[in-house]
């Protein structure tokens, strides 16, 4: 099961109220349960739907693939919204599935590590992760300042053994980097690539060097080939993600959302624009229910200056965010171009 | 205790084998010192404040003293209360502290919730909860959901519903009033739990700066073990709000007035109206008229007493005590020379290697091993100090752990990274203590989520699997294990 979020609406107040005052319920509940003597019950959490409420992860649409939108099927990984399948190695399974993005942008795609049955020598761990580049809460332009970044910050007893690098792997430009812990004597490989102006990794962590060395060299088989873009038009007519897109003269109307309740999340949101300048598609990365509603009513009115490649408007994926920004802090605006490893997979 | 993931057909036993009897053991309860509940430097020191003695010890008194429904000069308790002092529920190891037990060192005591009819706290009709035992933990109980007799409804409940109440005390012969139907809400799978968070060090908490939050939390950003909290927020200032599970409760005089109104009844100035249970608030009936002003001195019960007369210690209210003891708590020693438990002796070289690998497998991502403090103007020791917390005070997404109650910013899957300094010493573990060894509590941080709650998996998760990474034992010899971070979290 997965894993296009729809908006989740908060509970409504549908179902009958109980009972007024507590003499309903008394005068028909056995109370001798209450006695010290009677058999505990289940202490388990409640079965029922713990729905989510609250700041939550939503889209306008349910056919636009999202960043989170990932998948194990047949020993696969496959992400519609990054157009990649990756193979799970030999005896390995997803641990933990995807989650929805932080406010920051974070995703962590999915976890995998060996099986029960799992018969090598090296166990480990691979995490997939993604991180928005537009909403770091500090601006980090690409793969190789993001892994910079977290070699500055590796903590532990964590010795770099290959300072981030930049290699091609599958046909895509990746930052590698490695580290390992002397004292645990666990093994890390991390290898970044730039795809929608998110920042993917494969941050693969054994105690066999070994074996992470064949691992690393696993993820040569990604396939970029196997995923459709979402217009079903093959994987060209993938948008163009620019950072920053929404604002200035590329704006032609604009109508900011005026939230009916006082709160104090941010509510970042990537779009999608059409080759007209309207926008067609909406991801909350977090939003409560009716601000997510009123920003795509506000969104609805908002007109953009078409992008133009090669002298054709083609559509545009960028973000942007409503509310307080707290400790967020605007990155500078960008544009992606050929050269620019922000679209070789739309190239693909 | 294992548990079993629903994550996919094949993964069902993996923490299982993990955590199985492979040889690490949790080397239990650290004895010999109790390591908390002293006050700072200038209270416990070799050259003390007497002032600030004076306000510790007398805060430490209030904190202790049993509460009366009425005729004693500690009115209030009631109508509905789950203990009559503070220190009941929080004393282990000692006053300020968590969730106590009579077979762990220091042996304080069997949970208190368990006597209140054996100590005439509470009275017949009252009867002791089904899920209240004497081995404890201590318990609050919260029902995520109203329910009538032919089930849950949608409508979200989530207060705390008291364990007991004030009818049969000879002091409260007006007062009618029922507990709540905690079979009831079993039955229907609608009922979770919290126990006593430890208050130790509670001063280097509040004295902590946004900016050094945000810096950890900026610091976090690309982490190789898919971690990405954020902060739960109070409503006055927009502020970032640090105390209780879900970090819900911004300051020590809001958790002091919060507790004393919620837990025991007692109305203060910071919550100035007796209490209703939420069944009782939602179907506007209120409490029974016979159940209000028991003490006939009106409201609220706990005040600053308006009397020029008064100095000192004196001229506060019983919240405003309560705060200043638990703001001068030091925070707790650890033991990182080596320690002793009931079971085993453990050594200092253990005690380090787990410490690394604490900081390298990705626990530390969340459980921070130590923030420094702002300028403080209430002392020195606080003043630019090094909280040793293990927390980023971040609220996280803890899968299978959640307990679906909303509190403030946090949603029903996330809870506050539990500060583990003086973990060596407590004996119940999570936020509803279902674990009482920390090998299971570190194996339930990546529970899986229940089915259809629309709860993702656990930030957590990537972490436990690379301290499951570990080998079980050092065998003898210094190789890095899970028994090496164990035997570190007990020094704490």
């Amino acid at each position: 099961m997965k894993r296009l979020f729809r908006l989740l609406a908060f509970l409504a107040v549908s179902a009958s109220l109980p009972a007024r005052g507590q003499d309903a319920i008394q005068s028909s509940v056995p109370r001798s349960g209450d006695s010290p003597s009677a058999t505990p019950l289940s202490k388990k959490i409640p079965e029922r739907a713990l729905l989510a409420t609250g700041a939550w992860s939503s889209t306008s649409d349910s056919t636009t693939p999202l960043p989170e939108g990932g998948s194990v099927a047949n020993g696969a990984y496959t992400n519609a919204y990054f157009g990649f399948s990756y193979k799970l190695p030999a005896g390995w399974m997803e641990k933990a599935a995807g989650s929805p993005p932080s406010a920051t942008g974070s995703y962590a795609l999915t976890l995998l590590t060996p099986a029960d049955n799992y018969k090598g020598s090296g166990r480990g761990t691979i995490l997939v992760t993604a991180q928005d580049m537009f909403f770091t809460p500090i601006p980090l332009a690409n793969a190789v300042e993001l892994l910079n970044y977290t070699k500055a910050h590796l903590q532990g007893d964590l010795k770099v053994e290959l300072e981030p690098t930049v290699t091609m792997i599958a046909g895509q430009p990746f930052t590698s980097f490695a580290y390992w812990s002397p004292g645990t004597a666990l093994y890390w490989h991390v290898l970044a690539t730039e795809i929608r102006c998110h920042t993917v990794q494969f941050i693969l962590m054994n105690r066999d060097p070994k074996t992470l060395e064949s691992l690393v060299q696993e993820v040569n088989r990604l396939n970029w080939a196997a995923i459709p873009s979402e217009t079903g038009a093959g994987r060209d007519d993938a948008p163009v993600c620019i950072k920053d897109y929404a604002r200035g003269e590329n704006v032609l109307e604009r109508n900011d959302p005026v939230f009916p309740e006082h709160r104090f999340n941010p509510v970042p949101v990537r779009i999608i624009i059409d080759k007209e300048g309207k926008v067609r598609h909406i991801h909350f990365l977090t939003a409560f229910p009716d601000q997510a509603k009123t920003t795509t009513d506000a969104l609805a009115q908002w007109r953009f200056k078409p992008y133009l490649r090669d002298g054709k408007p083609v559509e545009v994926e960028t973000g942007i965010i409503f509310g307080p920004e707290r400790h967020l802090a605007k990155p500078p605006v960008r544009e992606a171009t050929q050269s620019n490893s922000m679209t070789v997979a739309s190239q693909r | 205790m294992k548990r079993i993931l629903k994550y996919s057909s094949t993964s069902v036993v993996v923490l299982m084998i993990v955590g199985s009897a492979f040889g690490q053991t949790d080397p239990g309860v650290r004895n010999g010192t109790i390591d908390a509940g002293f006050g700072l430097t200038s209270v416990s020191g070799s050259s003390p404040d007497p002032n600030k003695v004076a306000f510790f010890n007398n805060g430490f008194t209030r904190f202790e003293t049993a509460k009366t429904v009425t005729g004693s000069s500690n009115n209030g308790l009631g109508p509905r209360f789950n203990l009559n002092a503070c220190g009941q529920c929080h004393s282990q190891p000692a006053n300020g502290g968590s969730s106590p037990s009579s077979s762990e060192f220091p042996f304080v005591g069997d949970n208190p919730e368990s006597e209140v009819l054996s100590r005439g706290i509470a009275f017949s009709p009252n009867t002791i909860p089904y899920f209240v035992s004497a081995s404890g933990p201590v318990l609050e109980a919260r029902f995520p959901y109203f329910f009538t007799n032919s089930g849950e409804t949608s409508e979200r409940d989530g207060g705390v519903h008291d364990l007991y109440t004030v009818q049969g005390n000879p002091d409260a012969s007006s007062c009618t009033l029922a507990q709540p139907h905690f079979n009831t809400a079993a039955s229907f799978n609608d009922i979770v739990f919290r126990i006593p968070t430890p208050v130790f060090g509670a001063g280097y908490i509040e004295n902590i700066g946004e900016d050094t939050l945000i810096n950890f939390f900026n610091g976090e950003v690309g982490n190789p073990f898919g971690v990405s909290g954020t902060f739960n927020y109070n409503g006055n200032d927009r502020t970032i709000s640090r105390f209780g599970w879900k970090a819900q409760n911004k300051s020590m005089l809001l958790f002091s007035g919060e507790a004393f109104n919620v837990e025991m009844g007692i109305t203060n100035e910071l919550f100035q109206n007796e209490r209703p249970n939420p069944d009782e608030e939602n179907n506007f009936v209120g409490l029974p008229s016979g159940c209000l002003n028991l003490t006939g001195t009106g409201y609220p019960e706990d005040k600053t007493p308006i009397n020029t007369s008064n100095s000192g210690t004196a001229a506060s209210s019983d919240i405003t005590m309560f705060a200043i003891f638990m703001r001068l708590l030091e925070q707790p020693t650890a033991r990182p020379s080596g320690y002793s438990t009931a079971t085993t002796t453990v050594t200092a070289a253990s005690i380090s290697r787990g410490q690394t690998a604490f900081s390298t497998v990705g626990c530390a991502a969340c459980h921070a091993p130590s923030l420094t403090t702002d300028t403080s103007n209430l002392d020195s020791e606080l003043t630019h100090a090094t909280a040793h917390l293990y927390s980023d005070l971040e609220i996280h997404h803890m899968g299978g752990l959640a307990d679906n109650i909303l509190q403030g910013m946090a949603m029903g899957d996330q809870f506050r990274t539990s500060p583990l300094w003086g973990v060596g010493q407590r004996i119940f573990f999570l936020h509803d203590g279902r674990a009482s060894d920390l090998l299971t509590a570190i194996q339930d941080h990546c529970l899986a989520p229940v089915s259809g709650s629309g709860f993702p998996a656990s930030e957590a998760c990537t972490a436990e699997a690379n301290f499951a990474a570990l080998p079980a034992t050092s065998g003898g010899g210094t190789t890095t294990s899970q028994q090496d971070v164990l035997n570190f979290l007990r020094s704490l």
